[in-house]
């Protein structure tokens, strides 16, 4: 695993964080651009839709806004957006609980890694949607299969990631503590776990939108409630409206998700030198 | 802050012996032969300098004192304890700084304060004392990422300070700082050293920095390390750095030890 598969789903050489960021956020003037142009997308969305082709095809914002609404003061947005945003949590945590373990083993004991690295590529680079139906036959429409895949999607990224973070860790730093005859629990509280959350904590702004990638496709494939089973429903009622009005709602709770963990980056890893 | 142990051993003693030592290293090529039987002994309260080009092996030496390393053939001994892994109240300071990036100034002394196993209640004042020692008291709530290169190893120095040893190895401790941080952070390890005398083995490639520091400069061939020159400096203490410079005495030994040092292959600087 020295020679991970270029993907997304890996941190940049440079360690978590070395990225260059997209937009710093805080100036005004970016955020003018942004308002700007979202208003004119959506309002060319809202004049061309029924001139320039048929609003079928596409709904538009107005109309999507009023069934936002009516879901919200119905309640019956709540009950998808549950299950989703659990089936997703709970996918992420568990591919956290049980992919940061075996990251750290897979680091600590080489040979072993050696061992299995074809196992974990194989099984990482495998289209984990295409397992969905197995998933459903195991495990039924409930939660669990959507929870199982999403936690398929998750769980690789922390494995990898914990795994190069834990090569990472200074040697030196360890060699220091090894001078002044430190016991491994001091070591490992002192220098290696701050060493891998900045890793962590980016495995975590990964795993996010791979998680909801989970929840809705397991979703798509068999479930009774949902927003990727809204979308799909919507989708099978040519009802164009109720599928724009179910992606929009993803995308809000991806990016409030993402802001979350940005906020909690920023709070536990104030030592680090701004990088963003 | 005397050492803890200055009873266990007879006084005279020296505090680190090396008998005889070789070390090598495995490489992909086969083994390489990185120290060449070495003995040398360091007293209590002696401030003794290894010269010699870079890479030759004075850092393994340092490392294998430490119990980094293992010693190929030969004895390793501190305080008459034969060395198998990290001795008692060793004080270890690498070229870089090595400080916690997650700590503050503060975290990264306490470490070596726990470490010594200072008793929760007493560490306040010794951190506060150690903090002015090193002028750092301003700064005991910055991260290392905020301090400039001469900061962060002033505050390396306190950690060692605070484990309290009784030998500081330091391999190449000020190389990476430019001249003037480095001249700087010379004065402050003699004025400290010259309050409270240990036993300091350090390892550099600076010839002046080695006299103006040492009691003792052994000089090292290339590698593999062995000792091919040893001079004794009896230049009189405190020492003011910035006058010893035009010293004759001064300029006599540094000369002595080029000289030392060219003989054999090249020197690469």
């Amino acid at each position: 695993m020295t020679e991970p598969a270029a993907s997304d789903e890996m941190i940049p050489p440079g360690g978590p964080g070395s990225e260059k960021p997209i937009a710093s956020g805080n100036s005004l003037s970016v955020w003018l651009w942004r308002t700007g142009l979202i208003v004119a997308l959506l309002l060319v969305w809202e004049f061309s839709a029924g001139n320039l082709f048929n609003e079928f095809w596409s709904s538009r914002p107005s109309l999507i806004g009023e069934r936002l609404l009516a879901l919200f003061a119905n309640g019956e947005i709540w009950r998808h957006l549950g299950a989703t945003v659990s089936e997703a949590l709970l996918g992420l945590l568990l591919g956290a609980l049980a992919g940061t373990p075996i990251g750290i083993a897979l680091a600590k004991y080489r040979r072993a890694a050696e061992i299995v690295d074809p196992f974990v590529m194989g099984l990482y680079g495998l289209p984990r949607v295409a397992l969905a139906p197995m998933f459903i036959l195991w495990f039924g429409i409930s939660l669990l299969a959507k929870v199982m895949m999403s936690f398929s999607m998750v769980v690789f990224v922390f494995i990898l990631n914990v795994t190069e973070g834990i090569r990472t860790v200074d040697p030196d730093m360890v060699d220091l503590m090894r001078t002044m005859r430190a016991p491994k629990s001091y070591v490992l509280r002192k220098v290696t776990i701050p060493s891998i959350v900045p890793w962590l904590l980016a495995s975590f702004r990964i795993g996010v939108g791979l998680s909801l990638v989970g929840a809705v496709v397991g979703e798509l494939i068999g479930a009774n409630r949902g927003l990727g089973w809204y979308v799909l429903r919507a989708g099978g009622q040519l009802d164009t409206t109720g599928v724009f009005t179910g992606l929009f709602v993803l995308m809000l709770v991806a990016m409030i998700a993402n802001q979350i963990i940005f906020l909690i980056e920023r709070q536990v890893l104030h030592w680090r030198p701004a990088t963003r | 802050m005397a050492s803890r142990d200055e009873m266990k051993v007879a006084a005279g003693a020296p505090r680190i012996v090396i008998d005889n030592v070789s070390i090598s290293y495995a490489t992909p090529r086969g083994r390489l032969l990185a120290v060449d039987r070495v003995s040398l002994a360091v007293d209590r309260a002696e401030f003794v300098v290894l010269v010699g080009p870079s890479g030759c092996g004075k850092s393994t030496i340092l490392r294998a004192i430490a119990g980094l390393n293992a010693a190929e053939s030969g004895v390793i001994s501190v305080d008459g304890k034969r060395v198998d892994g990290p001795p008692e109240h060793i004080g270890f300071m690498f070229q870089r700084d090595t400080l916690l990036p997650w700590l503050t100034v503060r975290g990264n002394v306490e470490v070596g304060l726990e470490l010594a196993g200072v008793a929760p209640a007493r560490r306040p004042a010794r951190l506060a004392d150690l903090l002015a020692l090193l002028r750092l008291s301003e700064f005991h709530d910055a991260y290392p990422a905020q301090l400039s290169g001469g900061m962060r190893h002033r505050v390396s120095l306190g950690r060692m300070l605070a484990y309290q040893p009784a030998v500081m190895l330091m391999d190449e401790p000020f190389g990476a700082l430019d001249f003037q941080t480095k001249a700087a952070m010379g004065r402050e390890l003699l004025r400290i050293w010259e309050t409270e005398r240990r036993s300091i083995l350090f390892v550099t490639h600076d010839i002046e920095e080695a006299v103006a520091l040492a009691d003792r400069v052994l000089v090292f061939s290339p590698r593999p390390a062995r000792i091919v020159a040893e001079h004794r400096i009896d230049l009189p203490r405190p020492r003011n750095l910035r006058r010893l410079r035009t010293d004759p005495a001064f300029t006599a030994y540094t000369s002595a030890i080029w000289e030392a040092l060219g003989d054999g292959d090249p020197v690469t600087a």
